[in-house]
């Protein structure tokens, strides 16, 4: 090939090109254990999983997204930590971890879902953080049942509710983040102090004492969690009103909501994502699995179906073994194109309530609970 | 000759008008960096793409929360202008690998 100038000049260009793209990579921020994650803010830590990683049942610690609405308290002390149980109950205690492991202990394979993931993909666009896909991941968590630690503070039977704090508290006059739960939840046999998350004990994640609520939106599962208090009455704390909170009637996207007709979330829709191939992506003609994970909040996942013509023709794809509640299933599709061209790839989850994702998911102020069916877009083409 | 005037006239008022909001759109980069930093990186900003009056509301908000602003005018004006929601989505922003220890030189 003859060298011209003009060579030269896109040459040269390309490269000053790269080098300001590399600047800009090196802007950016590591954050200690985890992988390349979706930086939507660094502090406090707001990071998205990139949906190459959805390719395992159990989320690795090190890709597993993280939602911190508040600054992370300063790492706690396994030795001097104890954990305040009073309110409604007949012996407040103060529990140490020692305390909270002689405990009978449970495992709970769970998805925990951001209750704003999706949140970008609503038109019009809605406050608060932009998240896509992937605002999820599903961990085995481990540690006693609530239940039984409130069975041993004597619960009383009229406490309608726990509310949770946890050790992290707000810059300036930024409300403490508190949560609400109703006793029935609490004192369901899944509801667990998680001591650890795929047999470790991430600080990032809340350890060493996190809340988990299966099937509930992810706010529910408080982190760092230092009291528990039971209550007749709902905490009215803005992290429960009027944070984290859903239009009891669907509203007119762009409009604004009624205070008094916003309710608080409690079990998560069904739905399905599409990890590969990803968006936009080219791909060669040749065979390729289309794959994804579907869960149902406190439901299993009975079924999901893939179009790789726009929605007009469906059939079902292989599920991963583990049909349980409050856990995903993975699932995956053997597609051949028939051609080159741009196709449209959808998924949809049915569960085993019968619940279908819908085609349109309902516009909310605050873009909560993101289920529509999924789509991505590729292109067959030669020497992809 | 009167028309030309005026057109010329008219064409600096709105040169004057342009440098002015450009003034309160920099001062408002420079209060955001005040503002908004004691509690969160600017990325939670600037990811962001609302109406005038959706970052209006933001900053009630914020300032209900106790920020400090000595310059929510020209704040808003910085948001609208950068981050509107009339804007381009935000190009995703990547961590860098925080697991994989680098190659001491």
């Amino acid at each position: 090939m003859p060298f011209t100038r003009r060579h030269l000049f896109a040459t040269l260009a390309s490269g000053a090109i790269a080098s300001q793209l590399a600047r800009a990579a090196d802007d950016t921020v590591a954050i200690p254990g985890k992988r390349p994650m979706i930086l939507h803010n660094d502090r406090p830590e707001d990071l998205e999983t990139p949906v190459r990683y959805f390719d395992s049942w159990l989320t690795p610690i090190e890709v597993f997204f993280v939602r911190q609405h508040l600054p992370r308290p300063a790492a706690i002390d396994p030795e001097t930590y104890r954990l305040t149980i009073n309110g409604m109950v007949s012996k407040p205690l103060q529990l140490s971890l020692d305390d909270l492991k002689k405990l009978p202990q449970f495992t709970v394979p769970a998805t925990i879902e951001c209750t704003g993931n999706g949140r970008g993909f609503y038109s019009p666009k809605v406050p608060g953080i932009q998240w896509m896909r992937g605002a999820i991941g599903n961990a085995e968590w481990r540690g006693p049942r609530v239940s039984d630690v409130l069975k041993s503070a004597g619960v009383n039977s009229s406490a309608a509710f726990i509310e949770t704090d946890g050790a992290d508290v707000g810059l300036a006059s930024t409300p403490d983040f508190v949560r609400s739960l109703p006793m029935n939840k609490a004192m369901h046999p899944a509801t667990i102090l998680a001591l650890s998350m795929n047999g470790q004990t991430p600080d990032i994640h809340g350890f060493p004492v996190r809340l988990i609520v299966p099937g509930w939106d992810g706010t529910s599962s408080v982190k760092w969690v230092i009291r528990i208090s039971a209550t007749a009455q709902a905490s009215t704390g803005f992290f429960m009103n009027p944070g984290y909170r859903y239009p009891k009637y669907a509203l007119p996207p762009g409009t604004p909501a009624k205070p008094a007709e916003l309710e608080t979330i409690e079990g998560m829709p069904v739905k399905s994502c599409i990890t590969a191939p990803e968006d936009q992506q080219k791909i060669a003609p040749e065979p390729a699995t289309i794959r994804g994970f579907a869960w149902a909040g406190e439901n299993a996942i009975e079924r999901v179906e893939v179009s790789t013509d726009g929605g007009s023709r469906w059939r079902d794809a292989q599920l991963s073994p583990k049909k349980l509640p409050f856990a995903w299933r993975l699932w995956s599709f053997e597609w051949t194109p028939a051609d080159r061209g741009y196709y449209t790839l959808m998924s949809r989850a049915t569960d085993t309530a019968g619940r279908v994702q819908p085609i349109v998911s309902p516009w909310n102020p605050s873009g909560y609970l993101w289920n529509a069916i999924d789509r991505v877009g590729v292109t067959v083409e030669k020497s992809a | 000759m009167r028309t030309a005037i005026l057109i010329g006239g008219a064409a600096l008022l709105a040169l004057v008008t342009l440098a002015a909001d450009e003034a309160t759109v920099e001062r408002g980069r420079k209060e955001a960096g005040l503002a908004c930093t004691p509690c969160h990186s600017l990325r939670l900003v600037q990811s962001q793409r609302l109406s005038r009056a959706a970052w209006n509301k933001e900053l009630d908000k914020m300032a209900g929360w106790g920020t400090k602003m000595t310059d929510r005018d020209a704040l808003l004006e910085y948001l609208v202008a950068n981050f509107g929601d009339d804007k381009p989505p935000a190009p995703p922003a990547i961590s860098k690998d925080g697991v994989t220890k680098r190659k001491q030189p």
